[in-house]
């Protein structure tokens, strides 16, 4: 293609510039950006960010410029490249755990390591003895050896007790034959697995002496040290290309008869004696779990970091662009209204912004729980004696009322916020109108990477029923004994000591009742619930579509909550201003009072509200906070401080320079514009010139 | 390479599942697709075409989803070529072109030059310019787009920046672009293969008499608003950009691959007079002045058109997601029923689709597109009979027509877009592989609710349309009615004092499907009227308003669903044989309970239900779900998506599931033929390349 002319780098956009509106957005509002940015994500962080970011900059390979433009195949060479590039970064300055996943973080894309350094070295860490610790920890840690965690197959997903892989003892060399009877055996969407790993941790159905003892963890070489090649009777490869996650190799692995030594178990909690033979168990099962656990727990911290993300380029492209002239506008005001003054644009983004402090503040609270959790098991763990029942991701033990709250509220909220950011993102890409389907949005392809969290680790719908399950136990124990354990039962125990009485709750004019309103709704759903499946004996599965909303109102209660609680800690109350403290009040409000409104016939159902309360939610609270809050709006995704280099979006540029930035991208960056082509059918021709060269055809 | 793979099984026998699936349903699936299918010929012509487009190895769609951007432009461009050719081979007229481009299901470069440009011509031009153009537009001799948004500007049209200005001197125009944003943007086949576009552009035609000067651009000068104008930009034989206009593809997309979205600016461009085209608007030869003949709204026609077509086509779409995702949860089983005791269900893992959390997200939708489809008929007729009004000078049913299309365009391409992504994740892990066919799928169809109208902003016309209509009937309530609309506001306002919550079932607990329907009607005629009172009685700035008024439309369109499909249920549907005409009563009623449910907050607050409707609603929708799930194979089957347009392992028709995503992803998957070089320690990337990572610096 042509240089491009002066006339065309000379054109600038019309009327009032990006940069200038945003200028303007930024002086409507008093909101001190940095301040509510350090509650965020604390200094620490921030300064850690900062400097990993500029070594990032100065590296070519990490160079975001062809990103959006690639195939599969240069994306996952790339992604290799950029893998390779961090360890040698992390070994050059000396990176702590913390900086090294900064790093990865702010490179943003899913990478062929990604499974090695998180499952593979986690599963040998929590499930290996000090022995195999020592022989395959270390030489993970040092990458002589490269892992991947093989658990899903082709025919299942979250059930683990259903997987189809063995690993059968034999009593007489005293090794484990891995297995795959059938094609659904087959390993399937394992990260790290299609080209890049040379040993897995595989899950499969371990069988002593012609018994089953459920899924256990193997650690099997699968590909040639050397040559990289897969091992004799291993049958690997990478499954295809991807909604997202194009940058990692998801593969798939079949085992024909290969055996592995005694060793190659991981021991930790259960082994096969090689003197007897026998099947041993020791240590509790639910820690196996545990990993589980604390990866939903981190989805939920990010899941309003994500979100914020779409939310920040959405609002700013939407106080920028400008469509159709207000109907009520005098006649000499020719311009037209920026989006974001327009109701229907701030009811679908300004909730959601809300929603990203609600999450990030929920997950906050989550992780503490978990490691406070953490802390009480390691103690107690050492004093419990071996235990004989089958685990299962269904039936973890209730030991403590704190692993059993955990663990339901892992589910539910892991459940509830991945869809509100995945949900949310779609939103934000919609609200930036034809421009949001532009790769250049930013939005798009963070969406598709991020799209996996709510199938993937449970799926969302699947994962309700464990919530569910453990209310219903909760509200049994509560009719029991109505003394309250946790939170759980505290709010059950509440309704049902006032079911007779009923309730009044001003969720207009007091925020408090707004948390006890959505715990009111979610208590009723749970003794509806219960009266089912108790005393109208209605099957399990006739009532998973009530337990999805069951779960759903839960959540949903849980997240007001923490929200609301965080607000009147003692650290908000020492860290920020009051007018500060009042926005993000508002926010709260935003949040719940439009959450309620969206769900108003079962808060009208269970009597929490009237329906009065519900038609004034909606047609006047709501209104008046999106008024209120629509002047700090960029101010507010402005706190959340995402550089340019990461958002790699045209439309969410911190500078505003929406279009000359898409446009640069288009005309300066694009490689098709390099080719000139041969438009007319009868001519077999296809590109006549391409600058540069071009491959032959792929296909 | 044979391997020990070659031999393996899956452990359920999928074939056989859905077997067994088809064998438990007496409907009769010819039938239903012929009374689905059969307008235009349309089954007929998939078959034609499918089994021509399935022998061409170009059209093969296994190795496309792992393309970069410049190999699947490549790739359209080809096949686009490839069907013209064919079609003069096989005689193909413009009906099987459009059902190849169906078929190879994803944007031609050549697919604006066969609709808007070559409908713009048609419509827009005068007899004289259609003489010229039209046959070398049917030849392919120049390939044209329609260049419309710019960068600033999408749907507004008011508010393009492009000008187009008069030069009575030399008899031509000057078409200019005076600032970055003026560039048109967006504009399919523009990027790289059009030879022509027609440019949207304001007109500006020198003033009469001149008033006092003014600093502006426009400075004696009158603008007469956007005009059409066709305009050559590459030259012919080295299809390089004419001198004056900056050209190209504006990078790349959630979905379109193949097409080449453009963006042109213009440096003082010289088209001559005839370039405008001149059948509704032409410049006086005599004095200079723009004379208007016809009426100028027709030039909306064309757009209220491309809606009509949008909602016929996104039955098929989500049809077709519907498709897989029943197909596909047949097949696959997940955990041990709960309940089950261990002697009679322990071996066995259910279907997914015996789940009611499969259920409640594929059903619904199955009945969806059902619903769609009845609508979609409705729509055909009412544009098909204002058409005929309009052509001959009445131009009174355009504002039914725009408004109606504009509110189904937003609900039904929200309710497929949203339909394929729900079915998408019913699918859990697989659906997000490339092997479920609805990842192309779904970002192709994503561009839809923000293209033709952003579906949040073209609500705005449905309401203003319906406050209009009640204003009046609120004047004049014993007027005689002019339509269905009108009829509904009068009877409204004749109950709205006295009327108590409706339930929808009757005495003994059944559902009665009139009263359905009547909700249905109560609710968006009490939301009408709340709009009315809101802007015209308290004078509610529109801004603030604009939420409501979108649920209005909403309400509005649902209410259009639901009315067409009960009114199909009596006519032409009634007339299939048993049970199909009971299990589409069956979806109709699915599809308004599932509506409402969805909805309840809105028909509580609006007094349409009791409260114990609500309550009743639950089970209602789970004996729906029961009655309707034994057919739930056959009606994806009577839909007759073809193999070769699903493009999906998981949705096939004869159900081998597994083995057909092992043999996607084993033996057609580009990356298992490269060996990486996986030690960090080592730059090389490709292992034996030796080139020390060099290739990938080399493209940044």
């Amino acid at each position: 293609m042509a240089p491009t002319p002066d006339w065309v780098k000379q054109l600038k956009p019309s009327g009032s510039q990006g940069s200038e509106l945003l200028v303007a957005e930024r002086a409507k509002s008093d909101i001190p950006v940095q301040k509510l940015h350090e509650l965020l994500l604390t200094k620490e962080v921030i300064e850690r960010k900062q400097r990993i970011l500029a070594i990032l900059k100065s590296e070519k390979v990490f160079d975001k410029s062809q990103n959006y433009f690639s195939g599969r195949m240069e994306r996952f060479e790339r992604a290799l490249a950029r893998e390779k590039k961090l360890q040698l970064l992390k070994r050059k300055h000396k990176w702590t755990l913390d900086e090294f996943r900064t790093a990865s973080e702010l490179v943003g894309e899913p990478g062929p390591y990604g499974l090695h350094e998180s499952m593979f070295r986690i599963t040998i860490a929590g499930q290996g003895t000090p022995e195999q610790q020592e022989k395959f920890g270390k030489a993970a840690e040092a990458y002589k050896i490269i892992g991947c965690y093989a658990q899903t197959e082709l025919g299942h997903g979250s059930n683990v007790r259903g997987l189809e892989t063995t690993a059968t003892w034999n009593s007489q060399d005293k090794t484990f034959t891995i297995h795959s009877p059938h094609l659904t055996a087959s390993k399937w969407w394992i990260g790290s697995l299609g080209r890049t790993a040379n040993y897995a941790c595989v899950m499969a159905q371990l069988i002593v002496e012609g018994k089953s003892y459920g899924p256990h963890p193997f650690i099997v070489q699968i590909r040639d040290m050397k040559t990289h090649e897969p091992l004799e009777n291993v049958h690997v490869g990478d499954i295809g290309p991807k909604f997202g996650y194009n940058t990692m190799d998801n593969g798939f692995l079949l085992f024909n008869n290969v055996k592995v030594p005694h060793e190659n178990m991981l021991a930790r909690f259960s082994q096969v004696d090689p003197k007897t033979n026998k099947y041993v168990r020791h240590g509790s099962p639910s820690l196996i779990y545990g990993t589980l656990t604390w990866v939903r727990s981190t989805i939920v911290m990010q899941a309003g970091s994500v979100l914020a993300r779409g939310v920040t380029i959405a609002t700013r492209y939407c106080a920028i662009r400008r469509q159709f002239q207000d109907r009520d506008a005098p006649e000499w005001e020719k311009g037209e209204n920026a989006v974001l003054n327009y109701t229907m644009v701030q009811i679908r983004l300004l909730p959601l912004l809300a929603a990203t402090f609600a999450l990030h503040f929920t997950g906050k609270g989550m992780m503490n729980l978990y490691q406070e959790n953490q802390k009480r098991m390691n103690q107690t763990n050492t004093s419990r004696e071996s235990n004989k029942r089958g685990a299962g991701p269904e039936e973890t033990e209730s030991g403590s009322d704190i692993l059993a709250d955990l663990h339901a509220t892992s589910c539910g909220l892991k459940a509830l916020s991945s869809t509100i950011a995945a949900e949310g993102l779609e939103v934000c890409r919609r609200a930036c109108g034809g421009h949001g389907y532009s790769s250049f949005s930013g939005i798009g392809p963070w969406y598709s990477d991020y799209l996996p969290t709510t199938t993937w680790e449970g799926d969302n719908y699947m994962l309700t029923q464990q919530v569910a399950r453990y209310l219903l136990k909760s509200a049994r124990a509560v009719l029991k004994n109505p003394t309250p354990t946790n939170d759980t039962t505290r709010i059950l125990s509440h309704f049902q000591s006032r079911v007779n009485i009923g309730c009044a709750f001003d969720i207009l004019g007091s925020d408090e009742d707004i948390v006890a309103a959505f715990a009111w709704r979610a208590s009723f759903l749970t003794f509806e619930a219960l009266k089912h499946r108790d005393e109208q004996k209605k099957p399990w599965n006739d009532l998973l579509v009530d337990f999805y909303r069951l779960s759903k109102a839960h959540s949903q209660y849980l997240v007001i909550k923490n929200f609301y609680d965080v607000l009147r800690s003692g650290e908000i109350a020492q860290s920020t201003s009051p007018p500060l403290r009042t926005i993000l009040l508002k926010l709260f409000q935003l949040f719940a009072l439009h959450t309620l409104e969206q769900e108003g016939s079962e808060f009208y159902v269970s009597g929490a509200c009237s329906k009065h309360q519900i038609m004034l939610a909606r047609t006047s609270a709501v209104m008046n906070l999106l008024k209120e809050i629509r002047p700090h709006a960029v101010r507010l995704v402005d706190s959340w401080g995402f550089d340019d280099w990461v958002l790699d979006s045209s439309l969410g540029r911190e500078d505003g320079k929406v279009y000359e930035d898409m446009f640069y991208r288009a005309s300066e960056l694009n490689p098709l514009n390099k080719v000139t082509v041969d438009p007319y059918p009868e001519s077999e021709v296809l590109f006549k010139k391409v600058e540069g060269g071009y491959g032959k055809s792929k296909l | 390479m044979p391997d020990f793979t070659d031999h393996l099984k899956p452990r359920y026998n999928g074939a056989a599942t859905l077997q067994a699936e088809r064998n438990g349903s007496a409907i009769c699936v010819d039938e239903l697709s012929q009374h689905l299918l059969s307008r235009d010929c349309f089954l007929e012509r998939q078959e034609k075409i499918v089994e021509v487009l399935s022998q061409e190895k170009l059209f093969n769609k296994s190795q496309q989803l792992g393309l970069s951007r410049v190999d699947r432009y490549h790739l359209g461009l080809a096949r686009a070529k490839a069907i013209q050719r064919i079609a003069r081979r096989q005689g193909w007229d413009h009906d099987d072109c459009m059902m190849a481009e169906y078929l190879n299901d994803e944007m031609s470069p050549y697919h604006l030059h066969m609709t808007m440009f070559v409908t713009t011509i048609r419509e827009q031009a005068s007899q004289q310019q259609k003489q010229h153009w039209m046959p070398r537009i049917l030849n392919y001799d120049i390939i044209g787009c329609y260049a419309q948004g710019e960068l600033s500007h999408g749907s507004n049209v008011r508010g393009l920046e492009t000008v187009a200005k008069w030069d009575p001197v030399n008899n031509e125009f000057e078409i200019h672009s005076p600032y970055l944003t003026a560039s048109k943007w967006w504009n399919g086949s523009l990027g790289r293969t059009a030879t022509h576009a027609i440019v949207v552009a304001q007109l500006l035609v020198p003033k009469q008499q001149h008033g006092k000067p003014s600093d502006s651009l426009e400075a004696g000068y009158e603008n007469h608003g956007p005009q059409t104008f066709i305009v050559p930009i590459r030259e012919q034989r080295t299809h390089q950009p004419l001198q004056g206009i900056v050209v190209g593809d504006i990078g790349p997309k959630y979905g379109y691959a193949s097409m080449d979205n453009g963006y042109m600016l213009f440096d003082h461009f010289r088209v001559p007079k005839s370039a405008l085209l001149t059948r509704y608007a032409e410049v006086s030869d005599e004095t200079g002045a723009l004379v208007r003949r016809g009426h100028p709204a027709v030039v909306y026609g064309s757009l209220t058109f491309v809606r009509g077509q949008i909602i016929m086509h996104a039955r098929l779409v989500l049809a077709r997601a519907v498709t897989v995702a029943v197909r596909y949860c047949a097949v696959r089983r997940q955990f041990r029923y709960r309940d089950s005791t261990a002697a009679s269900g322990a071996c066995t893992e259910l279907q997914v689709l015996d789940y009611p959390t499969g259920r409640i997200r594929i059903l619904p939708l199955l009945a969806t597109t059902f619903a769609l489809h009845y609508t979609g008929e409705y729509m055909d007729d009412l544009y098909s009979r204002s058409r005929e009004a309009i052509e001959s000078g009445d131009f009174g049913p355009l504002a039914e027509l725009h408004s109606a299309s504009s509110g189904l365009k937003s609900l039904s391409t929200t309710l497929v877009a949203d339909g394929i992504e729900t079915c998408r994740r019913a699918m859990r892990g697989h659906g997000f592989g490339g092997g479920s066919g609805l990842v192309g799928l779904n970002a192709e169809y994503l561009s839809k609710p923000t293209v033709e109208g952003d579906n949040w902003m073209i609500t705005q016309q449905v309401v203003a349309y319906l406050i209009k209509k009640m204003t009046a009937v609120v004047q004049s309530p014993t007027a005689s009615p002019q339509d269905p609309t009108d009829e509904l506001f009068q009877s409204f306002l004749k109950r709205r004092l006295h009327r108590k919550p409706q339930s929808v079932f009757d005495p003994h607990g059944h559902l009665d499907d009139q009263a359905i329907v009547d909700v249905f009607k109560w609710r968006t005629a009490d939301l009408s009227y709340r709009a009315y009172q809101a802007r015209l009685v308290e004078k509610n700035l529109w801004t603030r308003l604009m939420i409501q008024l979108h649920n209005l439309s909403r309400a509005y369109s649902e209410q259009i669903l639901v009315t067409n499909f009960h009114t199909a249920l009596h006519s032409t549907a009634g007339s299939l044989s048993s049970p199909t005409p009971d299990v589409l009563r069956t979806c109709f009623r699915l599809f308004a309970l599932y509506t409402l449910s969805n909805s309840s907050s809105s028909f509580l607050l609006t007094d349409s239900v009791l409260r114990s409707t609500l309550t009743m609603l639950d089970d209602s929708i789970l004996e729906l779900m029961t009655e309707l799930r034994p057919h739930a194979v056959k009606l994806v089957d009577s839909w007759a998506i073809p193999d070769f347009l699903l493009n999906s392992a998981l949705g096939r028709y004869h159900g081998k599931v597994y083995e057909e995503l092992f043999n996607m992803a084993h033996r057609k998957n580009p990356l298992n033929k490269v060996t990486f070089n996986p030690d960090w320690r080592s730059e090389e990337i490709v292992l034996g390349s030796g080139d020390q990572g060099r290739h990938i610096l080399a493209k940044l």
